[in-house]
């Protein structure tokens, strides 16, 4: 048995190989998502011009705001009307040139591909921030921390519970708790907003303990601490009705997923090892089930990005669901353009921080599609 | 009974709750085992084999109920013990399983070496290089190269995970081995390879088995001791000479002449019938509707009778034979081709 020191070593030269296949494999993988947002982002470009069709709305808009100018404008007030005709043609014609109207559709729509992977979101042509500022990019990042405040609360308070309490149902599978979970999942078919209307009605108006909505009290309450306690009092409402929208569902389907994995094989095979019960949870269980955990725990994060447009509505929070639905009515095309050029990337990201997580959790992963 | 047995089993029952009614896959079995001694377990599918295994080691499904009777090991009762104790005291310390899945009985995600070397970890609490070097020792005896420690079971041809999962059983160094089908997914050669390594370790080792199969020709090699498996009953338990040579039970005699021998005259014969459901087993015996040999007697369920030292069959035939039964079954030897039709 002399040997057998020296193959125990022979396992550190494996990283290395490990890495080696990595790269490529990550390389790979880049290129393929790279691909992929561009295409997403053209078709956002697309649609949301609906094909150029808005171009001509946009025409007519610029028509008019500038003939408005013109006969608004004391200056002109004496011009001939075929004279202010041709000085509104000439306006219109300018206007024109700088948005290269005059330009087929097709070709601007990759100029504006170009800008938008560059992550140059230009300015928006209706709506403005609540300081007033006109850049796509200033809009969004005014909306974005409290939608990722609310939700990401929301959303990691549902995940993290959920599998907690569905691993522990799954051990006592059949046990009177369980059958409550599965009787009460049904109740996920009603959406957040549904049981928010009944909270703000029992809880702000019936028994008035807490506010029916907005984020923080008008006006912004003094200092940090204040500020802070005023906004989770505000939170309370919109989190709790986000919680019991989907808190059965999520224990339901994961204590599905972890009775199907704790009848594997292998976790029978532990179980006969007399393995400790916490270990086989832990490495039979847990450990080979990961890469399905991580995935729907970062889908959830990313699904943060879109808010929701009802929720948001209904308890008063200037997320970004609301600010989407806004952009839609006024048909702000740059402002739809960029949020969803961000989703795009932040999608991207996800996936590609999904891939190396997946080869860092499973060797069969990593070990297979490195190349050989 | 100068050997104390290592393994008692009596009159383990164990019965599985289904929407139709108890199904009882294991009735009333018993048989004792010696250390050293390989017990083969013969039957048809879905005779109760499987739940024999998992009944020994207490692995019991959800839908589990009833498990009882006596199962002494060294002379403990451990199917009394409780739960933790008997994780903590028995299970792969004492008895372990290679199971009928073998393919899919690793971790995916962890690497062989760690899994075979956990149980040393777990029971013995032995550092990492400790247990790992007691894994290569365990590899090598079963013929894995030392550098298949490092690889993970995607990488390990079907052959190779079966010859880790026996790894894994023996590197505790148990008193029994309960080995569930081990080779019925595999090749021919991959069979005969493992059957190799089980005798060379049955040799070196002196770990007692019970080898679970339906495989009566592979089987031959390894048993000293057969129990022939029938509707949840054990019907026949022998010495495997004496077993091979002179069946006693008639269901015994119709599978030993069902197996094809090479230079054969006649053609192996089948036996006619379906088993029974173990929903509602029949009463009496549970043989009888498929025996060429039944009488009045059959109509009540037979009783366990000697039919020499260590030999046990549940048969009516043999009521009246006490100690030496050779004359007798050998008069009865039935003539393949069987004319209970």
């Amino acid at each position: 048995m002399s040997g057998s020191k020296a193959d125990l070593t022979a396992g550190r030269r494996w990283p290395l190989r490990d890495l080696q296949r990595l790269a490529l494999f990550m390389t790979r993988r880049v290129v393929a998502l790279f691909f992929t947002v561009l295409v997403g982002v053209y078709l956002t470009i697309f649609f949301a011009n609906m094909g150029g069709r808005v171009d001509e709305l946009r025409l007519v808009q610029i028509r008019s705001t500038v003939a408005e100018q013109v006969r608004a404008d004391s200056a002109f007030r004496d011009l001939a009307s075929d004279e202010r005709n041709a000085l509104i043609e000439q306006r219109v014609g300018l206007e024109v040139e700088r948005l290269r109207l005059d330009e087929p559709f097709i070709w601007r729509s990759l100029d504006y591909l170009n800008q938008a992977m560059r992550l140059d979101l230009g300015r928006a042509e209706q709506m403005h921030s609540d300081q007033g500022a006109r850049e796509v990019y200033r809009i969004i990042a005014e909306r974005l921390p409290a939608t990722l405040l609310l939700f990401g609360t929301a959303n990691l308070l549902v995940f993290f519970s959920s599998v907690w309490i569905a691993l522990v149902l799954s051990r006592h599978y059949g046990s009177l708790w369980d059958r409550v979970v599965i009787a009460l999942a049904p109740t996920s078919a009603a959406p957040g907003w549904y049981y928010g209307i009944f909270l703000i009605l029992i809880f702000a108006f019936l028994i008035p303990i807490l506010p029916a909505g907005g984020m923080v009290r008008v006006p912004p309450p003094e200092g940090t601490w204040a500020y802070a306690a005023s906004l989770l009092r505000h939170m309370v409402l919109p989190v709790a009705a986000m919680f019991i929208s989907s808190i059965f569902m999520a224990i339901y389907s994961w204590r599905t997923f972890f009775l199907i994995h704790s009848s594997e094989d292998y976790v029978e095979m532990a179980r006969a090892k007399g393995l400790p019960p916490r270990l086989i949870e832990r490495r039979y269980i847990l450990r080979p089930t990961l890469s399905p955990i991580v995935t729907s725990f970062a889908l959830m994060l990313i699904g943060l990005w879109g808010g929701a447009i009802i929720l948001e509505k209904v308890f008063n929070w200037p997320g970004l669901g609301t600010l989407l639905f806004q952009a839609i009515g006024y048909r702000d095309t740059p402002v739809i353009i960029g949020s969803v050029v961000i989703f795009a990337y932040l999608l991207a990201l996800t996936v590609l921080l999904l891939d190396i997580l997946y080869a860092v959790l499973d060797p069969r992963v990593r070990l297979d599609k490195g190349g050989r | 009974m100068d050997v104390p047995p290592l393994l008692e089993v009596a009159d383990l029952r164990l019965t599985y709750r289904t929407s139709r009614g108890p199904v009882r896959a294991v009735d009333g079995v018993g048989f004792d085992l010696r250390r050293g001694e390989a017990m083969v377990v013969l039957g048809e599918s879905g005779c109760g084999k499987s739940s024999l295994a998992k009944a020994l080691l207490r692995l019991l499904p959800r839908n589990a109920e009833g498990l009882g009777g006596q199962v002494r090991l060294a002379g403990e009762d451990v199917l009394a013990l409780p739960e933790e104790r008997f994780r903590a005291e028995v299970r792969w310390t004492r008895i372990a399983l290679v199971m009928q899945a073998a393919m899919s009985a690793l971790n995916p995600v962890v690497r062989v070496g760690e899994q075979v070397a956990e149980p040393l970890r777990v029971h013995r609490g032995w550092s990492r290089v400790q247990a790992m070097e007691q894994a290569a020792r365990t590899f090598a005896l079963v013929g894995v190269a030392s550098d298949f420690l490092q690889r993970y079971p995607f990488e390990l041809s079907g052959g190779m995970r079966q010859r880790v999962v026996l790894a894994m059983a023996l590197v505790t160094e148990p008193e029994v081995v309960i080995l569930d089908e081990p080779t019925s997914a595999l090749d021919v050669l991959t069979q005969a390879g493992i059957m190799n390594v089980l005798k060379r370790i049955k040799a070196e080792l002196g770990t007692s088995f019970i080898l679970i199969t339906h495989d009566v020709a592979t089987s031959s090699e390894l048993a000293d001791r057969v129990a022939l498996m029938y509707a949840g009953q054990f019907v026949e338990v022998a010495d495997a000479a004496d077993f091979f040579a002179h069946p006693a039970h008639p269901y015994a005699r119709l599978l030993m002449a069902s197996v094809p021998r090479l230079h054969q005259a006649e053609r192996p014969v089948h036996i006619p019938g379906q088993p029974p459901s173990l929903l509602a087993p029949p009463a009496g015996c549970r043989f009888a509707a498929r025996c060429p040999q039944r009488f009045a007697r059959c109509d009540q369920d037979p009783e366990v009778f000697a039919s020499g030292a260590r030999h046990r069959v549940r048969c009516w035939l043999h009521a009246d034979t006490v100690g030496c039964g050779e004359e007798r079954t050998a008069s009865r030897t039935l003539r393949p081709g069987g004319e209970g039709r």
